[in-house]
């Protein structure tokens, strides 16, 4: 468990971290099992600030080392919680790459994806669609970095990225503008 | 080539998108592909390629610096895409071959003609269904002209000079020749046809002539023997017109090669009315005082006759007219051709356009006729055979140009057909030069490269597609590659003509036309639709003929 979950939506939903700083990354795979069902997420999103809902850290003009021996409580008191956009759902063996019918519920723990899963759900370009209009605004770059994820795990990446590219450019209507802007970002190769 | 269909119409042809992965520089224009319906295959070809982009702004905006991206584009964003013409529909249950009267839907699947298809349409050579090339990059499926067909009506060789025109005209002569099925009489304008010819492959350097390749199914008639001696040619007959038989109409024909004007042609038909057969000789050999007291008589001009009088003295200096020749050549050419042989009469040096228009129009005249005698006879009497005739004419459009191609023998036998068993093979290089109706009767048309697009569209003029098949025309290579279609062919189709060579040679003296390369199943849609009798391997037939 990384996190667990505090905000549901049926396209989103937002889990706080374990510990503040053990974040998954900015398009990673997460899941959260919810019954028999297990819910895919990619994550579109983080934010860390005071565990005090209301107010916010200050500044102590110090470095990190000089603030962890001088003040460690400081640490203790924030918190960092993500967004993820809901990729698609496993139910029976059967992975789907749409809306699971009900959204998660709150307070179910939040683990990362393993490789073969990650693997298993990037064949299916479905999940494009859903980080393409990720809610918080960020499509193109969360669209980068979740193939920046998924396309090192398969056997020809080259490959992959030119499927995964086709598919795009339909999706963004033909806008070879920006599915440049998209594909630029994504340098593994 | 893969791809699926994009959009199109019956009439302006559709296009295809190219699968990604498929090289749109392999595709050549001309070339045939299918288009799988969902009840008919169509028989389609190539008429046009070219790149077209989902977003117009995408051609301008990708970067060529990242290739990614430009494989990505390539095939989703820009298209290359493919502009065929379907041109049959062979019905996949049945096998039959009909013309095009739908369309496959969207998306249908398109790919290339593989042996089978081209071969189900063009059909097995045999001696009827003469093999005359290959498909574009198909080298060992035959195509084949039906000759049967071919000879029921005037067909046309045109091509700019330097194409090929003369051995696509030899390799149908062959054709004809050893079917049997018409005889032919060439004006062999340059000498080329009866015995040997210059090839321009270095390699091969001469080719032969029919009367090399037929033997005595051919014979050489000669204008001028000194000539054909000289080329080692022993010419069967020489040919000597006589005065009498040349007709006020056969120099209004040439009137431009003799320089004569309208006055000129009138006064020559109120010649022919006075003096009847023998006008030319007197009026050639009349003195001046006479030339005065005829005019005076018909109320012609003096100074009129004097200057046709000069004029036509030009034809006194073709050695071939002669007052009183001891032989009639037009008999004797009917001669020959009642015996089932085919004529070549060659020029020699006489090749002047004076001295071939005049022999051509003479002897097509006179042959005409007895031939619409003869199928008048025909007609009453059904025991009279009646082969019919292929008259082949070179610079055709001298014939069949539009101030004299209605009124000249040309344009008549062109217009009626086979009625009277004759037909024409015109072999020209400006088409357009040509009566447009003459043009539009012509049945079979076997097109090399033209590059003057006044030639192209009076070519192409009356053809369907004719837009569509102007770009795959203008494509063709300047040698080997030519466009047939009309009558003969159930499509049209380019092809690179067979070679001219020792092959051929061996195909036309054997009597075996089957494809030696060619191993794939005789169709059955093929032979069932009866065009297509596979021809007797030699070891049955000489099982047949000896029992052994």
């Amino acid at each position: 468990m990384i996190a667990e979950v505090i905000e549901s939506k049926t396209d989103q939903f937002v889990a706080e971290t374990v510990k503040y700083h053990e974040i998954p990354g900015f398009g990673s795979f997460v899941k959260v099992q919810d019954g028999t069902r297990r819910i895919y997420g990619i994550v579109s999103g983080a934010y860390t600030g005071s565990l005090d809902g209301s107010g916010k850290a200050r500044a102590f003009f110090k470095s990190l080392q000089e603030l962890e021996l001088e003040q460690p409580q400081i640490f203790s008191l924030l918190r960092t919680e993500f967004t993820a956009v809901v990729a698609g759902y496993l139910e029976a063996g059967i992975y789907r790459s749409y809306y699971p019918p009900v959204h998660i519920r709150l307070h179910l723990p939040v683990e990362r994806c393993t490789d073969e899963e990650v693997l298993k759900i990037s064949t299916n370009t479905g999940f494009l669609i859903k980080t393409l209009n990720c809610p918080n605004g960020n499509g193109d770059e969360l669209t980068a970095a979740a193939l920046r994820t998924v396309a090192i795990l398969h056997d020809n990446p080259k490959e992959y990225l030119l499927n995964a590219g086709r598919e795009l450019l339909k999706m963004l209507s033909y806008d070879t503008q920006r599915l440049k802007s998209v594909i630029e970002r994504v340098d593994i190769l | 080539m893969k791809g699926t269909i994009l959009r199109g119409s019956l009439s302006g042809g559709f296009d295809i998108r190219l699968d990604i992965g498929e090289e749109i520089e392999k595709i050549k224009v001309g070339t045939f592909c299918i288009v799988e319906g969902r009840t008919y295959d169509f028989l389609a070809m190539v008429m046009d390629e070219d790149i077209e982009a989902a977003n117009p702004k995408a051609i301008y905006e990708t970067s060529h610096t990242s290739s990614l991206l430009n494989e990505i584009v390539k095939g989703t964003g820009i298209l290359d895409k493919v502009k065929i013409q379907p041109m049959l529909a062979i019905d996949r249950e049945d096998g039959r071959v009909m013309p095009v009267k739908s369309i496959p839907s969207h998306l249908s699947k398109v790919r290339e003609a593989a042996e089978n298809d081209v071969f189900a349409v063009f059909g097995n050579p045999d001696d009827t269904n003469f093999h005359i090339g290959y498909p574009l990059d198909m080298e060992h499926i035959p195509v084949c002209i039906n000759l049967e067909r071919f000879i029921e009506r005037s067909n046309g060789i045109f091509g700019k000079s330097g194409t090929g025109k003369t051995f696509y005209t030899r390799i149908m002569l062959c054709g004809m020749i050893k079917s049997g099925l018409c005889n032919t009489l060439v004006f062999d304008m340059h000498s080329e046809y009866g015995w040997e010819g210059k090839d321009e492959d270095k390699t091969r350097k001469k080719a032969k002539g029919l009367k090399q390749l037929f033997g005595a199914e051919v014979a050489i008639f000669t204008l001028d023997p000194e000539s054909s001696r000289r080329r080692g040619v022993r010419p069967d007959y020489v040919v000597e017109i006589p005065y009498r038989s040349i007709d006020a109409e056969d120099i209004a024909m040439v009137w431009e090669e003799l320089n004569l004007n309208q006055t000129a042609l009138e006064v020559i038909f109120v010649l022919q009315k006075h003096f009847a057969a023998d006008w030319l000789f007197k009026f050639l050999n009349m003195p001046a005082s006479e030339i005065l007291s005829f005019a005076e008589e018909t109320g012609s001009h003096s100074g009129a006759l004097q200057a046709l009088q000069r004029k036509l003295i030009k034809l006194q200096k073709l050695p071939f007219i002669k007052e009183n020749p001891v032989d009639d050549a037009v008999e004797r050419i009917m001669q020959y051709i009642d015996n089932g042989m085919n004529v070549v009469l060659e020029f020699g040096h006489q090749r002047s356009m004076l001295a071939y228009m005049l022999v051509a129009n003479i002897l097509t005249r006179r042959i005409h006729e007895l031939y619409v005698m003869r199928s008048e006879k025909a007609l009453s009497n059904e025991t009279i055979v009646n082969t019919p005739l292929v008259i082949v004419i070179e610079e055709a459009h001298k014939f069949l140009n539009r101030e004299t191609g209605r009124q000249s023998i040309f344009g008549m036998i062109a217009r009626e057909m086979r009625k009277n068993n004759v037909t024409l093979l015109v072999v020209d290089q400006r088409p357009s030069e040509i009566d447009s109706e003459v043009l539009s009767q012509l049945g079979t048309k076997i097109i090399a490269l033209l590059t003057e697009e006044k030639d192209i569209d009076s070519v192409l003029s009356g053809a369907n597609h004719a837009k569509m098949l102007k770009n795959v025309l203008a494509t063709l290579d300047t040698k080997q590659q030519a466009l047939i279609l009309g009558h003969a062919v159930p499509m049209p189709v380019v092809i690179r003509t067979r070679t001219y060579g020792e092959d051929f040679y061996n195909d036309m003296q054997t009597g075996n036309t089957k494809i030696s390369g060619f191993k794939g199943n005789v169709n059955k849609r093929a032979t069932e639709s009866g065009n297509n009798v596979q021809g007797k391997d030699f070891e049955d037939l000489m099982k047949e003929l000896y029992g052994t």
